[in-house]
């Protein structure tokens, strides 16, 4: 019924009108993933509340947004993954975005509040990098080894403490250098996710550097020639190197490209998800599910790869839209 | 002997310590002075293009940023732009491989929108499916008047989009009160539905009745469209490949290496300006800081009116009615104890207190209809300020009590011999002496407050706020809002911000732009107090 307004022109001078100009970036877009077509009716006020790994990219996707419909507000705040399902219990957040996959106790606390589960919306890939300096010879890590570099408790079973360079397989000036470590704190999901992921719940040696936000593993690395560190691969600037990571001794190595992520042999690679509160009995805020169409569309993919992600493949897009009606 | 030992009595060594303790503080300060006025107001001077060819024919065109010497090594890093054709700003290079490094005339610094800079040559000037190249003659000019044009036309597709925003709002707000009946079913009860019925039908009416002007609008807005689309400049990287700059995504762009000194400081200003006065873009890694410079002084005034007369009232008290004794110590000590307290204990306070206990019964009596969506239960400017105001309220009702106790006994005595009140006397006499000391905690309080970021951190300061806490609708100070801060600008693009090396410089400048503030903020209550104290002066007797 909202309608002869957005049916006739809107859809598709709208359309038109954003379309980014396509240069050939970095990671291209599928164009398959439908354009976004703006209706009519959305306005109002919500707030985000998550991850500051996807500060940025609510930030940009809040800009695009806001190109179609200037009467929304949404106010984003990014202080770790864990900060989101707490607001969502608490109503104070309509988006909760996360880096990671929210824990069943999450979930739980969640189904207490609600009756029913949280919906997890995936809106983008996110490959984490193990960094080391730009002059570093090293290319390739096994799983193995980055445990025995990262983690005191060694759960992949690397036979000994990696400690120097000369224990990762470095000659040279590199032999008898430490190896300085650089991570992110606790409250981040790339935390989470790199402890689940490469130390399989392991400990965390004492010795890594806890860093207040991802670009600062990044800086330190960039400082100091003998660090190694983990981040998202977005933050990658001119003074580091991504190493290529093997699944385990003797494999293969591969880097975090698109390819590689997508066809599952980076053995690094999450899904950044939006979750949100969407009651079956209950139709979903035309403002949270536009805001999620969008973020699902060409051009919300478009703002994934401009901002340093890698967007999603067409068939993920699909599901992920099924979810919304 | 006996001469070391005269010296030391005499003190000289002593004086020497504490004259190199002196200069070694005044140093510091300096050195960080200097540090971050030298990144923080280098980075806003255009940079001369230098193109450098390596030995094994790579070509790169940019900025040359930083150079680095490790043992033998000699490194320099130039920043080469065109993001989204490179995928990074930057490129770091082995002197020894260099084997030519030029400054050509017509390479073109493009400050975009989007992706950062672009550097490379201009190839044609396509207006309006009309190209220009340059055997035609001088591009150049050609390029700056396409760049008027689309600007030009860009603004007014701008305008008309907010005639369109304009036109339909009342029809939006409508629909949004319709969806949100619909998400608590209303439909289920007979009022619902009645109430259901009367929006639709009234939006109905509306759509009827604004159709005609919107669809006008709408296809003037379609023309603007492709006519600003159709203005553009192709443009050659230094290593050949194409590009095509919609100009009304170009800022600005400008040839540094024929650029004068004067030009170049001409545009310096520009950029100054820009910094000072413009949204940020980009996740805030570009553009300007005026929404965290706003929110900054409006978070500091506001403290300011909640802090000044809290403090005063109770150093007041204090020292004027309380009886002295082991109780008005005991709250000395505790006030003074608190100045000592870490500051994210008060934002941790502010948060329990202020947002959840007093927000959050403000949310159920008055906002109830709003809720599980708070309004006053959830940060914001007001709690901020609130919790700042507690931060420096010690600092406040010390320099208070001081000027208080700087009051002559024989001023106060010889009002309460004249006949007057207590009361008349602490407003006719006191506090007029005391307020410099008044001010002088305000000065304190304001350098103090304006600083910190731990507790805003969660009591209400974000990375973006989409609207600043005083604006032009009702009810103009929107108190409940968040805000954005210079501090914590300082923090998150420092630290969260993907492609660091772009941003860095920014947070040079946004450290040098706190520092001024605050200063600013100082010599405004500096000055004043003076003025006072002259005023008093002359009439005291």
């Amino acid at each position: 019924m909202f309608s002869i307004i957005n049916k006739r022109i809107l859809a598709v001078l709208v359309a038109v009108m954003f379309l980014v100009q396509t240069g050939v970036s970095q990671v291209e877009v599928d164009s398959r993933i439908p354009k976004y077509e703006k209706t009519s009716g959305i306005s109002g006020n919500a707030n985000s509340i998550g991850s500051d790994t996807m500060n940025n990219l609510m930030t940009l996707w809040l800009e695009g947004f806001r190109k179609y419909y200037p009467l929304v507000n949404i106010q984003i705040e990014g202080k770790g993954s864990s900060t989101a399902p707490p607001a969502l219990i608490e109503g104070t957040a309509q988006f909760g975005p996360m880096s990671r996959e929210m824990k069943s106790k999450e979930i739980d606390a969640f189904e207490k509040k609600y009756g029913f589960k949280p919906t997890a919306i995936r809106t983008s890939l996110d490959a984490l990098a193990i960094f080391a300096h730009k002059d570093n010879p090293l290319n390739c890590l096994t799983m193995e080894q980055a445990d025995a570099i990262f983690s005191k408790t060694r759960k992949r079973g690397y036979e000994k403490d990696i400690v120097t360079w000369g224990d990762a397989g470095l000659d040279g000036e590199w032999a008898n250098q430490p190896i300085r470590t650089f991570g992110r704190n606790s409250a981040s999901g790339t935390y989470g996710f790199f402890k689940g992921k490469v130390l399989k719940k392991g400990d965390y040696k004492n010795e890594v550097k806890e860093q207040p936000g991802s670009a600062s593993v990044v800086q330190g690395i960039t400082e100091d020639k003998f660090a190694i560190g983990y981040s998202g691969i977005g933050y990658i600037t001119s003074g580091v190197k991504v190493l290529e990571l093997a699944a385990k001794a003797g494999a293969d190595c591969y880097g975090g490209s698109y390819e590689n992520v997508v066809s599952k042999k980076y053995p690094l690679a999450r899904y950044l998800n939006l979750n949100i509160v969407n009651s079956p009995t209950k139709p979903l805020d035309p403002l949270v599910k536009e805001f999620l169409k969008y973020v699902l569309s060409y051009e919300g993919q478009e703002i994934v790869a401009k901002d340093g992600y890698l967007p999603l493949p067409y068939d993920v897009v699909m599901e992920e839209l099924e979810k919304l009606n | 002997m006996s001469q070391m030992s005269y010296f030391k009595k005499k003190g000289d060594p002593y004086i020497f310590a504490a004259g190199m303790g002196l200069i070694i503080s005044l140093g510091m300060v300096a050195w960080i002075l200097i540090v971050i006025l030298a990144k923080g107001l280098g980075f806003f001077w255009p940079r001369d293009l230098v193109e450098v060819t390596l030995d094994d024919g790579k070509k790169y065109l940019g900025e040359m940023w930083e150079k680095r010497d490790d043992y033998d090594r000699h490194e320099t890093q130039l920043k080469n732009g065109n993001r989204d054709l490179y995928g990074i700003d930057f490129v770091w290079m082995d002197d020894a491989n260099i084997v030519s490094s030029e400054y050509p005339e017509g390479a073109f610094t493009f400050e975009r929108m989007e992706y950062g800079n672009f550097y490379g040559y201009i190839v044609a000037v396509n207006v309006e499916n009309q190209a220009v190249t340059a055997v035609d003659g001088d591009i150049v000019s050609k390029a700056y008047d396409a760049f008027e044009l689309a600007h030009q036309t860009h603004d007014e597709v701008v305008e008309t989009q907010q005639e369109i925003t304009d036109l339909t709002e009342p029809l939006t707000r409508l629909q949004r009160e319709i969806s949100l009946l619909e998400i608590d079913r209303a439909d289920r009860t007979e009022e619902g539905r009645a109430l259901l019925e009367r929006y639709r039908k009234e939006a109905n009416e509306m759509e009827q009745a604004i159709a005609e002007e919107y669809l006008a609008l709408n296809s003037e807005l379609e023309k603007l469209v492709i006519k600003d689309r159709s203005i553009f400049l192709s443009v050659r990287t230094t290593d050949g490949r194409n590009k095509d700059l919609q100009l009304s995504h170009v800022v600005r762009f400008f040839a540094p290496n024929q650029m004068g000194i004067f030009e170049k400081s001409w545009h310096y200003m520009g950029k100054l300006w820009e910094f000072v006065a413009d949204d940020p873009r980009e996740a805030n890694t570009e553009g300007g800081v005026f929404p965290a410079i706003f929110g900054t002084v409006m978070m500091v005034i506001l403290m300011s009116i909640a802090v000044v007369p809290f403090g005063v009232m109770a150093a007041i008290y204090l020292n004027e009615y309380a009886k002295q004794g082991v109780v008005t110590r005991f709250i000395r000590l505790s006030v003074n104890n608190l100045a000592g307290v870490p500051s994210i204990v008060f934002g941790v306070f502010g948060l329990g207190f202020f947002i959840y206990f007093v927000g959050g019964s403000i949310d159920q009596l008055l906002f109830s209809d709003k809720l599980p969506e708070p309004t006053l239960g959830t940060g914001g400017i007001l709690w901020a300020s609130l919790t700042l105001a507690l931060l420096t309220l010690p600092v406040v009702v010390v320099a208070t009590e001081e000027g208080l106790l700087a009051v002559p006994r024989a001023n106060k005595e010889g009002a309460l011999a004249l006949g007057a009140t207590r009361w008349q006397m602490i407003r006719k006499v006191v506090l007029p002496n005391a307020m410099p000391g008044i001010l002088t905690g305000l000065i304190l309080a304001i350098s103090r407050g304006a600083g910190e970021v731990a507790p805003l951190m969660i009591t209400g300061v974000v990375k973006l706020a989409p609207t600043l806490a005083l604006d032009a609708t009702f009810p103009f100070l929107h108190l409940d809002r968040k805000f954005m801060h210079l501090g914590f600008h300082i923090y998150d693009v420092g630290f969260q911000s993907p492609n660091v090396e772009a941003a860095k410089p920014m947070v040079y400048s946004t450290a040098l732009l706190l520092i001024l503030i605050v200063i600013l903020l100082n010599i405004v209550a500096i000055y004043v107090r003076n003025n006072l104290r002259k005023r008093y002066k002359s009439s005291t007797f």
